[in-house]
């Protein structure tokens, strides 16, 4: 490796420099494409590669970004390494004076180097017509660009538009409350209570027909039941003293409209 | 109405390129050597009349776009998609497989000398390979293809508008090649000129 076929490289090239011997690992797709690199950036003819310095450089490399790597693509250029340190064992063996090409111990490697430059090729080829396509616009052929979020848009309406939209706003419902109906307390529902009660009991406590209820409408409706039937002469209203008990008698016209209901 | 006019309206309304027997099918009065006709017709009167857009062959099919030199203006809106562009190893990828389709992921991971399921699986999203078959062996290893997508992501007519191998540096088979890299500078000037070409790729 010599400084003037270093520097003499153009584009990509750039990042290999002799000294400090520095090339970015991450920036290659894979073992192949950085061997190709260090091929193509030193001039090195692809059929007579010396593959004990292209081995040292590619080591070095490998040392230096070697903990950049992922782990699975640190796997791949140790592969490449060990398939390099094999390739330079075998050329160390002793040899013919003149070997096929086949029988070179760097042919499938030679191989592989070159059938990936020939796809790396077409790669730049499909690159360049992709650009070229680009350029070309056809009518909404392409998939569209998202909408942005309604959100992110900017307002673009009158004022009477707005009126108009907030107009169209259902009211807000109520929120629900769950609630038991109450059940109506008639009068005459209480009255016949009563009737039936005197009927069976002959007298009954006063007090004792609000208890059960602790609701005003019952207890409403209870005592203009009693007043009714005593309208009535159903019952009779009796009290010995103020603040002694009442008590509600059933009246012998009452017993007698009792057994004509029956 | 006469078959250009035809032709026109139809190509006008699709949003994807259409094939002459396709677009013979707008009227009983064509058929696809009338309808090829109407699209040289249509072609040359863009041609003279100086329009922003031509008409051109992608797919198999034909294609109302925009003339390159307006890019710079549609690129000035959003609303106007335009095309993404593929990755160093899509690429790459992608090149293998159009060139040894039908193949399995192993095979193009000995080319490339690095793990591809994710490149596959990004070019299986962008629609420009799918897989095509299954092949023998172990696993029954799923094997790719390209798509009628990619002919249209690349603007290639067919697979043959490809460079043809013998314009690449050839894969080595037993003998040396003399000097392989002086084919590449040909063949980028062809594929430019193919591109830059008026009507077709």
């Amino acid at each position: 490796m010599t400084q003037t076929s270093v520097e003499s490289i153009a584009g990509r090239g750039a990042l290999f420099r002799p000294e400090p011997f520095h090339v970015e690992l991450e920036r290659f797709q894979g073992p192949l494409d950085l061997l190709l690199h260090l091929i193509r950036a030193q001039d090195i003819d692809i059929f007579d590669i010396p593959i004990a310095r292209i081995t040292e450089q590619f080591q070095i490399v490998l040392s230096e970004g070697f903990q950049m790597l992922e782990l699975d693509r640190a796997g791949e250029f140790l592969e490449m390494a060990a398939t390099l340190v094999r390739i330079k064992a075998q050329l160390l063996l002793p040899r013919q004076e003149h070997v096929e090409w086949e029988d070179d111990p760097r042919a499938e490697l030679v191989r592989r180097l070159l059938e990936y430059e020939h796809f790396q090729e077409v790669a730049h080829v499909l690159s360049s017509a992709e650009a070229a396509r680009a350029r070309h616009f056809s009518k909404g052929h392409l998939e569209p660009r998202p909408t942005p979020a309604l959100q992110d848009m900017e307002l673009e309406v009158t004022l009477a538009e707005l009126l108009d939209a907030a107009a169209r706003i259902p009211e807000a419902q109520p929120e629900a409350v769950h609630m038991a109906p109450i059940r109506v307390v008639t009068v005459s529902e209480k009255i016949s209570l009563l009737r039936r009660l005197v009927r069976k009991a002959k007298r009954l406590a006063f007090d004792k027909l609000f208890k059960p209820w602790g609701t005003r409408p019952h207890a409403v409706a209870s005592l203009l039941a009693v007043l009714e039937t005593a309208r009535q002469q159903v019952i009779r209203i009796e009290q010995a003293q103020p603040f002694d008990p009442i008590w509600l008698h059933a009246t012998d016209a009452g017993e007698k409209e009792e057994s004509e209901e029956e | 109405m006469r078959p250009e006019q035809i032709v026109e309206a139809t190509l006008f309304a699709s949003q994807t390129p259409l094939t002459a027997t396709e677009l013979a099918r707008a009227d009983g009065s064509l058929d696809v050597e009338v309808v090829g006709r109407a699209l040289a017709a249509l072609r040359e009167q863009y041609e003279a009349q100086e329009r922003s857009f031509q008409l051109y062959q992608i797919g198999g099919g034909h294609q109302i776009l925009t003339r390159p030199e307006f890019a710079p203006y549609l690129e000035r809106f959003d609303s106007i998609p335009r095309s993404p562009t593929l990755s160093v190893a899509a690429l790459e990828t992608l090149a293998i497989v159009a060139y040894r389709q039908p193949i399995g992921r192993v095979e193009i991971e000995e080319v490339r000398g690095v793990s591809c399921s994710s490149v596959l699986r990004t070019l299986q999203e962008w629609e420009v390979i799918e897989v095509v078959g299954r092949g023998e062996g172990l696993g029954r290893p799923l094997l790719y293809g390209t798509t009628r997508r990619f002919l249209d992501h690349f603007g290639l007519e067919s697979l043959d508008a490809l460079p043809e191998p013998e314009e690449l540096p050839v894969t080595l088979q037993t003998e040396p090649i003399e000097a392989p890299a002086t084919t590449i500078p040909m063949l980028a000037e062809r594929q430019s000129a193919r591109i830059a070409g008026t009507t077709s790729w």
